[in-house]
This record gives C-alpha cells, structure tokens and sequence, in this order.
C-alpha cells in the first residue's frame, strides 16, 4: 500500500525543487512564476494526501480555494509582467535593479 | 512491489523528472510545456488519493486555462533566451545546496518515521457509489459558504486588476466600432452609377 | 440544513463594505473624468458606513459564525474601525497626489476598497481557510496597486518584486498550514488550539509546521531577513500606494500573527518565542542601522517600519496579556503615524516632481509652519520622544519584555531606538535649520489640511493621555 509518508516526500521533494528553481532562475522572471505554481502544487499534494488519510474532505475544499487563488495569481502576475515588459523591452530581473539600497 | 505502488512511482517519477526540466530549461515555452507535464502526472496521483474532482479540474483548469495562459505570454512577449542564459551556471551550486539541505530537513520530518502506514494506515476504499464531487460540492455551499463568496470578491479583483494594468488606448491605433458598422445602410455605401457606353473603343 | 439570517449580523461590515466596492465599480463606469470625485466620495461614504456597521453589530460578547470560519469579538471591533479610519484619511491623503497626477481613476478606489475588505477578513478570521482567502485578497489588491501608475519607471519592478515573495510567501505559509492540518485534523483555530493542548500530537510535526507558519508571517510584516520587499515597494510605488501599504496592512499583519500564533498555536509559544525573538532583534538592528544611511524619505521610512515591526513583535513575544495589549496599542500608534508621515510626502509631491528626497524637505518651516510643525510631532513620535504617543507605544511593549524577565532584549530594544531617533532628528533639524532649496510656500486643500493636523495633532493627544486609547485595547483583549 501507499504510505503517507510516500506522498508527503514527493510534496517535499517538489517544494524544494521549486526553491531550487527561484534560487537558479533569478534572471527569468517567466519561470520565476512557474516555480511558484510547482510550490503550490508541492502544498496541494500534501492536503489532498492528509484528506485521503484523515477521511476528512475538508483538505480537499481547501485544494479547491488554493487552484482558484492561484489561477487569479497567475492572472496578475502575468499582467504585471506584460507591463514590465513594455516598460523595459526585457524580463531579465538582474536588470530590475533601479531600485537598490 | 503491489500494481497500485509500482503506478504511483511511475506517476510520481515523471512529475519529479518534469519539476526539474521546469526550472532548468532556458526556453520559458519548454519550461511551461513541462509544467504541463507535471500537472498531468499530478493529476494521476490524486485520482489514486481519491480526489477525483480536483484531478479533473487541475487538468481543465490549470493545463486548460492556466497553463495557456502562460504559454500565450511567453510567445507574446518577444524574450532573448541568449541573455537569459547567462546567470544560471552561477546560481547553480547554491540553488542546488539550498534545496539538498531543505530536502534532507523535510524529508526526516515527513518521512515514514512520522508519517509511515504504522502511524496512519491506509483507509478503507470509499464504495463504488461514492461521489466525491457531490460531496465537495455540498461542503462547499454549506460549510465553506463563507471562504466561498470571498474566493468569488479573490476572482473579481484579479478581473479588475489584469484589465486596468494591460489596457491602454494608444494614439493612432484604430478600433472596430460594431453599432456603427451594424447600422449602415446601403445608400452609404453602395453608389449605382449609370454610364452612357461609349461608342467606339480606340485600341492603338 | 436551515440557514438562520441572523448569522449575517456579525458578518454586516464585510456585507457593507463588499457592497459599496461593487457600487463603486459599477456607477464608476458611466463618469465622465471630471465627475471622478464622486467615485472617491462614493468610498468614503462606504467606509463611513462600514464603521457604522461595526459599531452597530459589535459588543463585548463573541460571535462565531458560518461554522467557525469567521469570528467577531472585541479585538476585530477595534481593529477593524482603526482600519477603516486610518483607510478614510488614507483615501483624502491620496486624493489630491491622484489628481495632480493624473492618475484619478476609478480602479484606485475599488481596489483600495477590496484591500480594506481583505483586511477585515483577516481581522475576522477563525479558520486557516479565511485568514489564507483574506490575505490573498489583501495581496493581490496591493500588487496591482503598486503596478498602478503606467508612466511610472520603477512601479511595475516594484510590482513584480512584491509579487514573487509575496507569492513566495504564501506559498511558504500555505506549506506550514499543510503541515498543521495534517498533524491536528482541522482548519479552525479552535480546534487546532484544543488538538495540540490535548498533548498527543507529535511535537516535531507540530514545531516543523510551525516554522513554516512564523516564517510566512515574518514575510508579510516585512521582518528581517525576510524584509527583502520592503524599501523596493516603499520606493517604487506612487506615493499614495505607499501610504496605503506602509500603513494599514501592519493592523491586519498584526491579527494575522495574534489569529495563527495565540488562538491557534497558543499551546507552543514556548517555541515560537525563540523565533520571534530572533526575528525582533534582527528587525530592530538592520531596521535602525540601514535606515541612517538612506537619503531617499520613502526608503528611510521602509527601514523604519522594518525596526517598528520589531517592537510589535516584541509585545507578542511576551504572550500574555499585557504583552499583546501593548502590541496592539503598537501597531495602530503606528499605522497612524506611518499615515502621517507619507502623507507628507503625498502632499509635497507635484505632476512630475516625487518629494522623495530627504533635500526636498528642507525649509519646511519657512515654506509652511504650521505642516512643519506636525511633521516636527510625528517625527518625534515614531523616535519615541515624550510626550508623544510614540513613546508611550515603546514603553507599553519594553514593559511586557521586562515582565517575563527578559531584560536584556528591553536594553537591546532601547539601545537601537536611541540609534534609530538620529535619522527621525535629522528630518527635524532639516525643516527648521536648513535653507529651503524651493522656498514657493506650497498649499493644499482644505480636507487635507484638516486630516493632516488632525493626524499630527493626535500624536500629541494620544501621548497626553495615552489611556484613552490603552483602555480601548484592554478592553479589546479580555
């Protein structure tokens, strides 16, 4: 059978993957964003694994609201990003450093 | 190994495979491409947790919308990979360190030592009649009626805030405007001209 | 199932204020640009009446409403009607800096007002599921708030760096709440309080959770080291976002921590202390020290809240009572002088001229007196210099530290406050010593002239008679 833990190890594994991405993908804000989806898919495997394990649905419920906030985030960011774009003509983050201090 | 495991470790072993091609492609379209993968292999293993709904909607949703959605950003927005190239080889060892080192802490918390089938055994299958939709769909208008209707107000705002950023009205650009097309008639556009023919046709 | 209509009675200011956005978006469409104001009067009315709506349906007593996802008792009474106050101030303030610079439209309002509503929510949170929703309302207001001015250079990088750690952020606090969920079954504080003080519950789970909580926690305050955001977002938003930003969300940052850490996590504060106490010293110290070296106000001002949310923290690591009354009385003193203080800056800026230099902000006294001297007040007030408020607020949460004897982080509070009162001086010694470099007197309106020495003058007030407020505290934390 499959064990909890087997599931929580492939969230972990995913959640540190996605830090991992942030820390290589400083540059490349696009993937920057799809990092962060990989981060909350890292999380929603773990709820939906302790809602099959606790028999309790509300894990699922809470997966639910996480899809549907992160669908909005994706939505803002991208706008964000199209804006920046026109401003700069690149995504290159190294280059956002007007802002320093 | 039992035919459920052996299914699970090939689900979950594409899903790693992809996470990684996610963040160490240069190309942003390959990088979402794989990230479509993940999700899709994602899919596969809810459905072997039982949340048959959310499987279905990470597809329809996160492959079908969200993912698109990415992917028409990507190719709208005219990226130099080249110079995107450069500083990965320099972040590399610390992004690789940090995540080993993360890894290793998350993995001696939730490893089989707490989390294992001694602790939590495997529950029983639900019957063949269950609806897991029904029963999300009933929790969701009674319990969570609350976190519901403000996840409607969540969807509103990013509505309003992804218009108002990206809409602007450039000089010069021309715009359709569809009442006016609808409503011209035939006298201002068509002209019936009535010519004499002429009589003879000089051909030199 | 029968739904009992008298559970939407606690849920009223939420009900009134998500009304008056949807009715300030939808009549917002048919103005003309000139007409705008009435979009701008049409939020204040509903933050008035949002105010009214709290008074009416509080009270002493604690509701508990829609199965146990959301709560009103004393403390969101409190916090929600400092909110919605500081918001109207807020919103006159940024009235004028929008007009003059072009930047007068609806979408500021609707989504100023959506944001307040996110605040409420996490106010009147009582699961895991409502305090993520309302944050996650707050966020995504605030980031498109900060893109909001398109001809702006720095707003959209501002934006787009706020954006990933804040989702970051989230995404970290989300993996922790996981975790709790897991290791207690259950989504509301209550339950998770009782789950972990029944004992049987492994304490490496619970503890590992935990980190993970604190740290999505110390990510929206903006505490070192996790305050990489902060003077990037002061900086690159238009100087009315960052008015809104540098003020307000610091109530709803401090709910936040007392929703998740005391109603929640009560049961470990033995372990969250340490980490709060790490994160307290390190704000107070980088905070303080940074923020000397700035010449640019609205960075200078990032730096300063950066070491204030180490005192906030300070209160709370104290849990108890006492300590939690002092941090809250922290968080709202600051949020009104935070308010003040960028409002300054709001009111000094014209089309194409940001006042966000310390160099802009000498001579003020030969420019206008009467501003300098309310400036003179909230300067005084955030150092902590008697009799205002601001001192009162430092010695409330130095005294909670010195009660469960930890006096050596009260003396490393007041060593760096002393450091930190020297860039607070320098702005006072600028005003009044310093030749202007544009001596025009500059003028505003009326309403603005009246909140702004409201707001000066209040320092004052509150520091003559800092009871009137601390009884209100108490009084909201029994």
């Amino acid at each position: 059978m499959i064990a909890l833990s087997d599931y929580l190890i492939l969230g972990a594994i995913l959640f540190s993957l996605s830090i991992a991405g942030i820390f290589i993908n400083r540059k490349n804000v696009i993937i920057l964003l799809m990092c962060i989806e990989l981060m909350l898919l890292a999380v929603n495997i773990n709820f939906i694994a302790f809602s099959h394990f606790l028999g309790d649905a509300a894990g699922q419920v809470f997966v639910f609201f996480i899809l549907t906030v992160a669908a909005a985030e994706a939505a803002i960011g991208l706008a964000i990003l199209v804006v920046l774009f026109r401003k700069r003509r690149n995504i290159d983050v190294d280059g956002l450093d007007v802002l320093k201090g | 190994m039992s035919y459920e495991k052996f299914i699970f470790y090939v689900f979950a072993a594409i899903l790693v495979f992809a996470a990684t091609m996610v963040i160490t492609r240069k190309n942003p379209v390959h990088s979402a491409l794989y990230l479509v993968l993940a999700f899709f292999s994602s899919a596969g293993i809810w459905l072997m947790a039982e949340a048959e709904f959310l499987a279905i909607v990470l597809v329809l949703v996160y492959v079908g919308a969200v993912m698109v959605l990415f992917l028409f950003v990507v190719m709208m927005l005219d990226i130099d990979v080249a110079t995107l190239r450069a500083g990965m080889i320099r972040y590399l060892p610390v992004g690789v360190i940090v995540a080993v080192m993360m890894l290793v802490m998350l993995w001696m918390v939730v490893g089989p030592e707490n989390f294992g089938l001694e602790k939590y055994a495997a529950p029983a299958r639900h019957a063949a009649d269950y609806n897991n939709t029904a029963e999300l769909g009933s929790l969701l208008y009674t319990v969570y009626m609350y976190p519901f209707e403000i996840a409607a107000v969540i969807l509103l705002v990013a509505i309003i805030a992804a218009i108002s950023l990206t809409m602007r009205r450039r000089e010069g650009t021309k715009y359709q405007v569809p009442s006016e097309q609808v409503a011209v008639h035939k006298k201002d556009r068509l002209r019936v001209v009535k010519m004499e023919p002429e009589d003879k046709m000089e051909l030199k | 199932m029968s739904f009992d209509l008298n559970t939407l009675y606690p849920v009223m200011p939420e009900i009134v204020l998500l009304t008056a956005a949807s009715i300030v978006l939808v009549i917002d469409l048919f103005l003309k640009d000139e007409q705008r104001i009435l979009s701008y009067s049409l939020a204040q009315l509903g933050l008035l009446a949002t105010i009214v709506a709290v008074v009416a349906f509080g009270g002493s007593h604690t509701d508990i409403v829609f199965d146990n996802n959301y709560i009103r008792d004393p403390m969101s009474d409190l916090l929600k009607v400092v909110i919605l106050i500081v918001s109207m101030g807020m919103l006159v303030y940024a009235k004028e800096f929008l007009r003059r610079r072009d930047l007068f439209k609806g979408e500021f309002f609707t989504l100023s007002m959506f944001a307040i509503l996110g605040m409420l929510i996490m106010v009147s949170a009582n699961s895991f599921l409502s305090i993520y929703l309302g944050l996650e309302l707050l966020a995504l207001c605030m980031y498109a708030l900060v893109a909001f001015d398109q001809e702006s250079d720095n707003g959209p990088e501002a934006a787009m760096k706020y954006f990933v750690l804040g989702a970051l952020a989230s995404g970290i606090l989300l993996y922790g709440i996981s975790m709790i969920y897991g290791a207690t079954g259950a989504l509301d504080f209550a339950a998770v309080h009782a789950a972990i003080s029944a004992g049987s519950i492994d304490k490496i789970v619970l503890v590992f959770g935990l980190v993970f909580l604190v740290i999505g926690i110390a990510f929206k305050f903006g505490a070192v080291p996790f305050h990489m955001w902060v003077p990037d977002v002061y900086h690159g938003a238009p100087t009315a976002v960052t008015m809104f930003i540098g003020s307000v969300p610091k109530i709803a940052a401090f709910a936040l921590a007392m929703r998740i850490l005391v109603d929640a996590m009560g049961a470990l504060h033995a372990d969250w202390q340490g980490m709060l106490v790490i994160l307290a010293v390190l704000s107070m110290a980088i905070g303080n020290v940074i923020a000397i070296a700035q010449t640019n106000i609205k960075r200078m001002l990032a730096y300063s809240t950066i070491s204030h949310v180490g005192f906030i923290f300070l209160g709370i690591i104290a849990g108890n009572n006492e300590g939690y009354v002092a941090s809250m009385f922290y968080a709202i003193v600051y949020s009104i002088m935070a308010l003040g203080a960028f409002g300054m800056i709001a009111m000094m800026s014209n089309k194409g001229f940001d006042a966000d230099q310390l160099d802009d902000l000498k001579g003020l006294n030969q420019r206008n007196p009467w501003f300098a001297g309310m400036m003179l007040l909230l300067m005084f007030s955030m150092a902590g210099v008697p009799p205002t408020v601001g001192f009162f607020a430092k010695l409330f949460v130095l005294d909670a530290v010195i009660g469960i004897d930890l006096v050596w982080l009260a003396l490393v509070a007041v060593a760096f406050s002393v450091i930190g009162a020297f860039y607070y001086i320098r702005v006072v010694k600028l005003m009044y010593f310093d030749k202007p470099v544009d001596d025009t007197p500059f003028v505003s309106g009326a309403d603005t002239k009246l909140v702004f020495s409201l707001n000066g003058l209040s320092m004052l007030y509150l520091g003559l008679f800092p009871a009137s407020l601390l009884s209100l505290c108490t009084a909201a934390l029994v």
